[in-house]
């Protein structure tokens, strides 16, 4: 083990516990399965019983979606997912990981053939029979829906499509595996939006930030994915500030590649890192060239992803969509909406992340908006299979707003 | 109501209850009492180290090959109240190679297995070690859980007829011409009185030995000196870890459970009921012992506490019958005393079977049978029942809600079930009588956060009527509570114990008796 990968001194964190158990109250899962004893006692508590010379018996420490709401309600500042993270890391190294994980974490390599051939493939992921076969075999939940691929890529559309006459102030653009895959309309999106306020959008060379791997516990894993983004990223920030629209993806680069990881250059790259909407409205604040948006009379409904919360910034997707006029939109008081990114696929957590997300679809239902807006493509993704609503992403709105188009 | 029997114990410590098994399993009836709850006295306040010898290899061979030989037996008949870390001896710069040397060939000639460690293997084992040891030796050292210990010898005595009673203290010995023929004796909870006849008076008092004997005019030379100790909020070895150099104060951390035990001191005390730790003593074991673990400064302490143990001056005692420099037993009436009196003191917890095994045979002698001691050989009722931290860990996987695996102590994961068994059994009389049965309240909360849990389970099963209910009973509890945290509260523990007063006070609306600190007023 080299310094660098050297694991903070986990034995302390325990001590910094004061034991309020105001993160019992907080976590989703244990509010929906007794099966998970809570972030205090699966962390600092259980901590006192572990011993790095023996094997871990604590195998509900997998239930831990890694939401990391228990960190931002702890007032003494106890890492508790990180001390999770690690429990889970040692708990499944050792017991090893299934078949499923091992290629759900790594959708980043076969999404752009995917893509390719999303139109063979997009209409197989909804047969009947494949998802029959995808549950019993590799036990991903046939109740899910699978994201359907887009082709074009985010990435090849970028790369081939015409730029507007530029001249303004260059930005990175960090757009993350789903964006690229998935969802391509974010990251036109979110080119659109930033170049309407004047900006240019340069795309540096990225792959999938790691954090699904984080999900399976796979540091190591981590670690080389974030080490060759570090790399490449780094001759980016020595000169630009990247900005990301996937909040995970961001969390992962900001939070997790320095503190969990200790990936070396992190700390400098996370001081250039930023949510798209906090960079949006940052300029606006500094008076900077801005966008004016055109009135959109919708009924909207925002939710703040757990891992945006992570992020400490506030609720700048919030702000910005206010600056819409004739758009009502407001939160939903919904603590988190289950799906923990991979773990809301797999079939013996399906009914725990069905569970947690009933909240988001009954106060949805007490709202009746229009469209939901929030920043997290796992968000996205659950609050489409639970309410059927439209779900975008702030950007896609706010580009709307622009382009006079109209969303309804 | 009178009672009678064979052999009165005064005194439910190891020894006192070691004695009373050992009676049993001979077929002599016994009845004990006990001021206070079993391991009230220096039993229950101690390092729980179960000693390899190799700590007196050097000064005291008799000593440490008594140690090594109860050792063996201890994991013998008690593996359940054992966890057999080994222990290590480490040399610093400043302790040098010579004292090493000394120590390993000392504890070769005593029968303690040893084995040399380089400083890198010593620090791959701990590796909270000082790096600049320059060597470590391995001794079958473990880690000793007394209070088990205790109540499993007191509970199989009973089982074979003896008799207990707990919180009943002995008032006077009753005097027939010149014997001794039984003790006066109040139930401190019932304040009831009354008289109990024997043959046999065995005074297994430890420090308060000389209390006992003042009721008969008599004496022993007997200094009290008080040891205090620290426990940390978690474990910070897998072994315990000894300074490698000639026996002084500040010199041993003992793994015990979820956390270490940082000891001791070693002071002159004049009353076994009176002290406390104080500031300087805190002081000079983390300052000490952070020679062993550097780090030690930033280690977040849950309590301080101390034991007062019975050193004999035999050079007064007058007494042949001293079997070795640790402990003492004494027939007074062989020496211008009454007859049926007999004191057996001074010695360790390691020692309490032989110590034992010594007072009976004398009782047997005495009273013409021969029948020999088993309590080497006949293992404890519990035996075989572990309860590693791993099994622990694992009770919060059956965790359901209002479901009997509900956990009443989150830090030390104590199931309701527990309690509950406890409180059946009926032999309980006491707040603390419970909490010296379960880890209850001895975790990094103290029991902060979930006496109140307790209490509520007992107001349930109606034992907190008596003496004024559950308010009563919470007040002296946060009281004993707060003389153990108040010499270790900095840090994180000062935030949290914050975070517990406004709980006791604004929450729960506790009012403190008198003026003082509310809580907990200093007692």
């Amino acid at each position: 083990m080299t310094k660098e990968e050297k694991p903070g001194p986990l034995t302390k964190l325990p001590d910094v516990c004061v034991r309020c158990a105001t993160c019992m109250t907080a976590c989703p899962v244990s509010r929906v399965t007794p099966r998970f004893p809570g972030p205090k006692q699966a962390g600092p508590g259980a901590q006192r019983f572990r011993s790095a010379a023996e094997a871990s018996v604590d195998d509900w420490i997998e239930l831990c979606t890694g939401c990391r709401l228990c960190d931002t309600v702890c007032p003494a500042g106890v890492p508790i997912s990180e001390m999770n993270m690690m429990a889970k890391a040692k708990y499944l190294d050792e017991r090893g990981r299934t078949f499923r994980d091992w290629l759900l974490v790594r959708s980043d390599l076969f999404g752009e053939m995917a893509a390719r051939y999303s139109k063979i493939v997009n209409p197989l992921m909804k047969k009947k029979a494949v998802r029959w076969l995808l549950d019993a075999l590799l036990r991903i939940d046939r109740r899910r829906a699978l994201p359907a691929y887009e082709y074009p890529t985010f990435r090849r559309w970028f790369r081939t499509r015409q730029a507007p006459e530029g001249g303004g102030p260059e930005v990175a653009y960090f757009y993350g595996c789903f964006t690229n895959t998935n969802e391509t309309d974010v990251g036109k999106a979110a080119v659109e939006i930033m170049e309407a306020h004047g900006l240019t959008v340069v795309v540096p060379p990225q792959r999938c930030c790691g954090i699904p791997r984080l999900g399976v516990g796979d540091l190591h894993g981590a670690r080389e994915m974030g080490r060759r983004n570090v790399d490449s990223l780094l001759k980016t920030v020595r000169g630009l500030d990247i900005v990301f629209s996937s909040t995970s993806c961001g969390l992962m680069l900001r939070h997790e590649y320095g503190p969990l990881l200790h990936l070396p250059g992190a700390e400098e790259l996370a001081l250039r890192l930023f949510d798209i909407c906090e960079y949006l409205l940052r300029l606006r604040e500094e008076g900077k060239p801005a966008a004016t948006f055109q009135p959109i009379p919708m009924k909207a409904a925002y939710f703040a992803p757990c891992h945006l919360r992570s992020l400490d910034i506030g609720l700048p997707a919030l702000e910005l969509l206010r600056l819409v006029p004739g758009l009502d939109v407001s939160m939903i008081e919904a603590e988190c909406c289950g799906l923990g990114g991979l773990y809301g696929f797999k079939k013996e957590k399906f009914a725990i992340a069905e569970e947690i997300g009933k909240d988001l679809a009954e106060a949805v239902a007490r709202m009746k908006p229009d469209i939901i807006l929030t920043d997290c493509e796992g968000c996205r993704m659950q609050i489409r299979h639970l309410t059927g609503l439209r779900v975008l992403h702030p950007v896609q709105l706010l580009r709307d707003a622009l382009e006079r188009r109209g969303t309804a | 109501m009178d009672l009678q029997t064979e052999v009165v114990i005064i005194g439910g410590g190891a020894t006192g209850t070691g004695i009373a098994r050992d009676l049993a399993l001979r077929g002599i009836p016994s009845l004990l009492v006990e001021k206070g709850d079993f391991t009230s006295g220096a039993s229950g306040r101690n390092q729980g180290l179960l000693h390899s010898g190799g700590r007196y290899a050097v000064n005291d061979p008799d000593a440490a090959r008594e140690c090594i030989t109860e050792n063996r037996i201890l994991r013998r008949i008690a593996p359940h109240c054992i966890e057999p870390t080994d222990g290590l001896f480490v040399s610093l710069p400043e302790d040098g190679p010579e004292y090493r040397a000394d120590f390993i060939r000392a504890c070769g000639a005593a029968g303690i297995d040893t084995l040399p460690l380089s400083p890198r293997e010593a620090l791959s084992m701990e590796p909270r070690l000082n790096p600049r040891i320059i060597g470590a030796v391995q001794v079958p050292d473990g880690a000793i859980d007394p209070f088990t210990l205790v109540v499993e010898n007191a509970r199989d005595a009973e089982s074979r007829g003896a008799r207990m009673l707990i919180h009943t203290e002995v008032t006077d010995l009753i005097r027939d011409g010149l014997r001794i023929a039984g003790v006066r004796v109040r139930d401190r909870i019932t304040a009831e009185a009354f008289a109990i006849a024997a043959t046999w008076v065995i005074n297994a008092t430890g420090a308060w030995a000389n209390h006992i004997l003042r009721m008969a005019g008599l004496q022993i030379g007997l200094a009290l000196s008080k040891g205090s100790m620290l426990i940390t909020n978690t474990r910070l070895s897998e072994r315990v870890l000894n300074r490698c150099h000639p026996p002084s104060s500040g010199d041993i951390i003992v793994p015990n459970d979820t956390v270490s035990i940082l000891g001791t001191t070693s002071l002159r005390a004049e009353d076994p009921e009176h002290y406390e730790v104080t500031p300087e003593e805190v002081t000079f074991l983390v300052d000490e012992l952070s020679r062993m673990i550097p780090d030690l400064k930033g280690e977040r302490f849950t309590r301080a506490y101390a034991g007062v143990r019975p050193l004999l001056q035999l050079e007064e005692t007058g007494d042949d019958r001293s079997i070795s420099r640790g402990f003492a037993l004494i027939d007074h009436g062989s020496c211008s005393g009454p007859a049926g009196l007999v004191t057996i003191t001074g010695g360790k917890l390691m020692t309490y079977r032989l110590m034992a095994e010594k007072t009976v045979d004398f009782i047997c002698e005495r009273m013409g049978l021969h029948v020999p001691c088993s309590t080497h050989v006949q293992r404890l009722p519990g035996a075989g029942q572990g309860h590693t931290l791993k099994d622990r860990l694992l009770r919060l996987r059956r965790q359901t809600p209002s479901a009997k695996g509900e956990i009443l102590c989150d830090c030390e994961l104590v199931p309701r079930e527990a309690v509950d068994a406890i409180l059946r059994e009926g032999k309980v009389r006491e707040l603390q009588d419970i909490l010296h049965r379960t880890r209850l309240a001895k975790g990094t909360c103290q029991g902060g956060f979930c006496v109140y849990r307790l209490l509520g389970l007992l107001n349930e099963r109606h034992k907190a009527d008596h003496r004024g209910g559950s308010n009563l009973i919470l007040k002296a509890f946060l009281e004993e509570r707060w003389k153990g945290i108040r010499p270790v509260l900095w840090g994180t523990s000062l935030k949290e114990e914050e975070l517990i007063e406004s709980i006791y006070k604004g929450l729960f609306n506790l009012t403190p008796a008198e003026p003082g600190r509310p809580g907990g007023g200093e007692a």
